[in-house]
């Protein structure tokens, strides 16, 4: 046996030797019953360095895992490949995210529709509470049009009364700032929950384009 | 640089300026170029970077039923697992058998390695589920000893090691073998005493006994080997010319 072998082989034992020097060696080893020896001796010798008191060293338990395992079938390379079919599990993570996110933008976009359909019934209540809107905004909610849909107005507050009304306010926040949002994110999810939003229904339908009086004009600012 | 000097090996604690050229590391240091530790060639570099490659191998082969391979798996580990499973059952009989069993579990689970951990790590997971069954199975159906309990621990072991496999040739062997290797360390020169013991005793790495010892891991590698080859030079005597044993390990 050459040294450059036994070299390898005590190499190979330590889990010290280059993968593609493992590939050749591995084979050989499998294959020769005295270099399997000489590994097995290997093995002896550091458990006795390790004075792994109450093991037996006479490598007897070797031969019977051997022995046992004579019965059992070779695995084969479609049992290999099972195993590496449940390794290439890598993509489970990234399907599961897509998922996720196919749902929450179903979610996003069903809430916009039913905010869109909802938007004539908001209309229809916008102009019969007509006489609550101030008169420079009244032109545009009373032709009652699909394209009045466009403008909307916050009731404001009645006459000489400076009542807070956190809805109301807070809609006017969420048209403020469609205004100079990103177009995309126009009329996003905030929004459309803000149709949910008791007394501010009429806010979020057609936030995209807020008219330019409805800051000045129909809402009466508490502060 | 006009009181340049070069000095090797001492290199501690330089951290102004590195160099490499060819394997050797050079340090220039306050208009000094000091030679420390060679860097590793690139086999060596590859070698640490296949951590678990040779166990990898093996495992690859025997999913492609090569059972060969794993005969060279369980030479390498029976030891360690029962060592292991000796924590968890005190009877070295039983250890044995316990041992036995997660081999044949893990033969039988290898389709499923993924070789996301070390082969080891998947080995003892699997011993030790084992070794927690068995414990378990044990308390629920206690076997009845013939045991005087009055018996201390020492006497209780003593039957227990001679009960089943435990044979008194394999007794004596395993004696014989256990006094040969460490008659044959104690004659190992210094420096390969100290890498085997490094290795062996210590888990560290080849780069890290490198360190250690202060030399390549080149050197290293082949300090192990010999300390091995002498070893393994007497234990070959008692396998062979002892009692018959050897060609069991094969």
């Amino acid at each position: 046996m050459n040294e450059e072998l036994d070299s390898q082989l005590s190499a190979m034992f330590d889990n010290e030797l280059p993968a593609a020097e493992c590939e050749l060696l591995a084979r050989r080893l499998s294959r020769d019953g005295d270099l399997k020896a000489r590994w097995g001796r290997y093995a002896v010798i550091g458990a006795v360095i390790r004075a792994e008191r109450g093991v037996t060293l006479d490598g007897t338990m070797a031969g019977r895992v051997s022995a046992a395992l004579t019965s059992e079938p070779a695995l084969t390379d479609d049992a290999a490949r099972s195993g590496r079919r449940v390794q290439s599990r890598w993509w489970q993570p990234l399907a599961g995210a897509g998922l996720a996110a196919g749902v929450a933008a179903v979610s996003v976009f069903w809430l916009r529709s039913q905010a869109l359909s909802g938007h004539s019934q908001v209309v229809a209540t916008v102009a019969a509470n007509s006489s609550l809107v101030a008169p420079a905004a009244r032109p545009a909610v009373q032709s009652g049009s699909v394209a009045a849909s466009d403008s909307f107005v916050v009731p404001p507050a009645p006459q000489g009364q400076m009542m807070v009304v956190p809805a109301t306010e807070l809609a006017d926040y969420v048209v403020a700032h469609s205004a100079f949002s990103w177009p995309v994110s126009r009329g996003n999810l905030l929004s459309a929950l803000m149709v949910s939003e008791p007394g501010t229904s009429s806010m979020a339908a057609g936030s995209d384009q807020p008219p330019p009086g409805v800051h000045g004009n129909a809402i009466q600012n508490p502060h | 640089m006009a009181e340049s000097n070069f000095r090797q090996g001492a290199g501690e604690g330089t951290e102004e300026a590195e160099e490499t050229v060819g394997s050797l590391n050079f340090q220039i240091v306050s208009g000094s170029i000091e030679v420390a530790a060679p860097r590793p060639y690139p086999w060596e570099e590859r070698a640490r970077m296949s951590a678990d490659a040779s166990d990898l191998s093996l495992v690859r082969r025997v999913q492609r039923g090569d059972k060969g391979a794993f005969d060279a798996l369980v030479l390498k580990y029976q030891h360690k697992l029962v060592k292991l499973v000796m924590r968890y059952v005190r009877n070295p009989a039983e250890a044995e058998d316990i041992a036995q069993e997660a081999f044949i579990k893990a033969y039988r689970a290898l389709p499923q390695f993924r070789g996301d951990s070390a082969f080891y790590t998947w080995l003892y997971r699997i011993a030790i589920n084992t070794a927690k069954n068995a414990v378990v199975s044990r308390d629920r159906n206690p076997v009845e000893y013939d045991l005087d309990r009055s018996n201390t621990d020492e006497s209780y072991d003593m039957q227990g090691r001679m009960k089943d496999s435990e044979t008194p040739e394999g007794l004596v062997l395993t004696d014989e073998i256990r006094s040969t290797v460490n008659a044959a360390i104690d004659a190992l020169p210094d420096d390969l005493r100290t890498a085997i013991v490094l290795r062996e005793l210590e888990g560290l790495s080849y780069e890290e006994i490198a360190a250690a010892m202060a030399c390549p891991v080149g050197t290293v590698r082949s300090r192990i080997f010999r300390a091995r080859e002498a070893i393994d030079r007497r234990l070959r005597e008692v396998f062979e010319g002892g009692l018959g044993r050897a060609e069991e390990l094969g």
